[in-house]
């Protein structure tokens, strides 16, 4: 009886030592995973601030853009205007001052159809010349599309 | 006796080994990212323009402009607008050079927002 119980309580101890050394064991496994978790979790975080950050410039992008489209579209009923002032300006009749001096406004028609011809190429993306960037008097932009021709020019 | 202390020794082991059946899980992020391929168009080629020559016919001048044109040896043909439909045509080419301009702005811009960064990364 006295050995039996002996026998039992050693293997209990054993298996107690036993059971410790596994929980240990789990314990550190436990451990390890959770370092890991912590890492990756970190890296998910970084990750999420990045994307954060890009949404930030992308939406900043957007309305730069659309502000440059804008500031195009003011531009163009500008210039639509300008040309429409041009044909109009103090009850101007284009018509009357072709008969009266038609020499003189065939050759700003001309010059006019030249300048427009320009602007239709510089608007499909053609390069601009020297003499375009350069321009900054009213005698030297082209008087079609001024924006146009020259992006830096400042009318006055 | 000897079948009770098997039991309990079973017992014991599930009891301290309980604790590390489930234990903690780990966690597994997939990021599965293929971006699409860039058109890479390169943009259209830019207009060349011919030019072309403007003639204002007057009932005054209308002989000397055609005599003109034959001594030249054209056609002494001309195809004719009024002032107005002058003024109307020039307005409908400025039209079509700004909406020309608008979609190769917005092309650009396209290309600017969707293109940079891939080629910056490139």
């Amino acid at each position: 009886m006295f050995g039996q119980l002996r026998m039992i309580i050693t293997l209990i101890m054993i298996m107690g030592i036993a059971g410790a050394g596994m929980y240990v064991f789990k314990l550190r496994a436990d451990n390890a995973t959770l370092k890991a978790n912590q890492f990756k979790l970190e890296t998910a975080i970084t990750e999420q601030n990045k994307v954060l950050e890009q949404q930030k410039a992308d939406f900043e992008a957007i309305l730069e853009s659309n502000k440059k489209l804008n500031t195009l579209i003011q531009t163009f009923k500008k210039d639509l205007d300008d040309l429409d002032k041009r044909f109009t300006k103090k009850n101007r009749d284009v018509g009357k001052l072709a008969i009266d001096r038609t020499k003189a406004v065939e050759k700003v028609i001309n010059k006019g159809a030249k300048n427009a011809a320009r602007c239709l190429e510089l608007a499909s993306g053609a390069e601009h010349t020297e003499d375009e960037l350069k321009a900054t008097k009213k005698s030297e932009i082209n008087p079609e599309c001024p924006a146009l021709a020259n992006p830096s020019y400042v009318p006055y | 006796m000897y079948h009770i202390s098997k039991i309990l020794a079973i017992a014991l082991i599930v009891f301290l080994t309980g604790c590390s059946i489930g234990g903690e899980k780990k966690i597994k992020i997939f990021s599965i990212e293929k971006p699409r391929e860039n058109l890479n168009y390169p943009m259209p080629t830019a207009l060349e323009l011919e030019q072309i020559k403007w003639i204002i016919i007057t009932s005054e001048n209308a002989q000397e402009v055609f005599a003109k044109l034959e001594a030249a040896g054209i056609d002494p043909v001309l195809f004719g607008l009024t002032d107005k439909d002058f003024q109307i045509l020039a307005k409908n080419f400025a039209q079509i050079r700004q909406k020309l301009q608008e979609t190769t702005n917005l092309l650009e811009e396209y290309k600017k927002y969707y293109e940079t960064d891939d080629e910056n990364s490139n």
